[in-house]
């Protein structure tokens, strides 16, 4: 009886990794592709309204979904504080901290702390060149994620069952 | 003093000022941080470093030395962090922030065909600190008043860097304005409509186009408009009486102080010059001495007693176009 019962479990519990590990997959592009919207925003509020970055990152957070928009207005909050340092700390700041909430990996957090160390530092061209920069490479580890998706979605679901179903055969 | 600035200053920075002792709060005029080397300040004309400890000395061995961290962060306020937002200022060298208070900036330029485009790693900053001083021109308004016309004369103001040529614009532009002269056989004589050029937004220190000093209730201001065309500007669409301008020294300004002066208009500018001399010296104001555009110059010097200001008829002025009172150049003159 409690051996049946202990079957059911790891059965549920590897169905369930296998589902949150697809999810992640699936979530990913999703989030990239957002943030690429955000920096395609900035990249106008920057270039055409000559914005602040404080106003133009809240402005760029208010227009997306979470987590991509936290990340933008959890910088400006930053930047408005009385006791705020440079630009780049309040970036790295934010991201150390909303990074682990999202689905997206280390390359894409390298480029966007890359771009923190330039933001906000140079006149509008080179402000702008960096952007698009970022947007290209972001561009790249979407097309990657998709793929990724693609393959491994449905693979780490039915994976996730039937490890767990391995696992349940070699106990019996 | 130090509170009017205290928005711009990193936290630990404004922490060890308020340190100094009062009376180098009560005369603070400029904050200059240098990075990597002694903090310096200069209150009631005295230059001294501070000190670790938030005194005041005059040993740079002792002084505090700004880290590179506060300076990103002191530029980080200063510009929003945002100096894209500043190109127009960082070509110009320097930044005037809300108060009026203007910040001088120093580091490495860029150029574009030989032009400076730009200023990069930044890292010297200059705080000179705006305070408005009702009340510093009185003496000098009685001076430079002229009875045929009631109002002011066309006046030159020369001086070095800091001797109060702006402070003294600006006093100026509100006795003018609002006709409170400091005389009282001057008692009658009504307000001025005055147009102020601001090309460096420090006469003003115009927020969003509202003056935050007062310049007087008959006054308007141009903001971050450049003298030349901002004084053809005024001329065409503000009719004023009098036209007040910073820092003249180019041909097109000299050639709009021309155009004023020839419809009737009464200019007060200042100009860079240590003397009467130098400022002959230098052949766009030698023309305009020369020319009568001006019938009066102030010399604004700094002695032990304090501000000290010279008023010099320039007796040789030719008769120019300038009418008396009243009698003002058709509409459309300056067009």
């Amino acid at each position: 009886m409690i051996k049946a019962a202990g079957a059911v479990l790891i059965l549920l519990a590897g169905t369930l990794i296998g589902f949150l590990q697809a999810a992640r997959f699936a979530k990913r592009p999703r989030q990239l592709r957002e943030l690429i919207h955000g920096l395609q925003r900035l990249e106008t509020e920057i270039g055409y309204g000559y914005t602040p970055l404080p106003e133009a990152m809240r402005r760029t957070g208010a227009h997306m979904a979470e987590p991509a928009a936290s990340i933008f207005r959890l910088t400006a909050d930053r930047l408005e504080s009385a006791d705020a340092p440079a630009f780049e700390a309040c970036w790295e700041e934010t991201l150390a901290g909303c990074w682990p909430g999202t689905a997206m990996r280390k390359t894409e957090l390298a480029t966007l702390r890359r771009l923190g160390s330039t933001l906000g530092m140079s006149d509008r061209e080179d402000q702008l060149k960096h952007l698009r920069l970022a947007q290209q490479q972001m561009q790249a580890e979407e097309d990657g994620a998709r793929d990724d998706q693609a393959r491994y979605e449905k693979l780490s679901r039915s994976l996730g069952i039937l490890i767990a179903a391995l696992v349940v055969i070699l106990m019996v | 003093m130090l509170k009017l600035i205290s928005h711009l200053l990193p936290p630990e920075l404004y922490e060890r000022l308020r340190r100094l002792p009062d009376s180098v709060h009560a005369g603070l005029e400029e904050i200059r941080i240098r990075e990597e080397r002694p903090l310096e300040i200069v209150s009631q004309g005295r230059s001294g470093f501070l000190t670790e400890d938030g005194g005041w000395s005059s040993n740079p061995q002792q002084a505090f030395r700004p880290s590179g961290e506060l300076c990103r962060k002191l530029l980080g306020r200063l510009t929003g962090h945002s100096l894209y937002a500043m190109e127009e200022e960082l070509r110009k060298g320097y930044i005037t922030v809300t108060g009026g208070h203007r910040v001088g900036l120093a580091g490495r330029t860029v150029l574009e065909r030989g032009d400076v485009k730009a200023i990069r790693d930044i890292g010297g900053f200059n705080i000179r600190i705006a305070r408005e001083a009702v009340g510093a021109a009185d003496k000098l308004a009685q001076q430079l008043a002229d009875p045929a016309r009631r109002s002011i004369h066309s006046t030159l103001l020369i001086g070095p860097p800091r001797m109060g040529k702006t402070t003294m614009l600006r006093d100026l532009a509100r006795i003018v304005s609002s006709g409170k002269w400091p005389d009282p056989a001057m008692a009658g004589w009504p307000g001025r409509r005055v147009a102020i050029v601001d090309e460096r937004s420090e006469i003003a220190a115009s927020v969003k186009g509202v003056p935050s000093f007062d310049v007087g209730p008959r006054t308007d201001v141009m903001d971050a408009c450049p003298k030349a065309e901002g004084m053809m500007m005024m001329l065409r669409s503000m009719s004023p009486e009098v036209i007040m301008a910073d820092e003249i020294g180019r041909a097109e300004d000299a050639a709009a102080v021309r155009e004023a002066a020839h419809s009737g208009v009464a200019v007060v500018a200042t100009a860079h010059a240590s003397s009467l001399e130098e400022a002959r010296g230098r052949p766009i104001l030698r023309e305009l001495l020369h020319d009568g555009a001006f019938s009066r110059c102030v010399i604004l010097g700094r002695s032990r007693n304090g501000f000290e200001a010279r008023v010099v008829a320039l007796q040789h002025a030719a008769p120019t176009a300038r009418e008396p009172t009243g009698a003002r150049a058709p509409e459309g003159a300056g067009t």
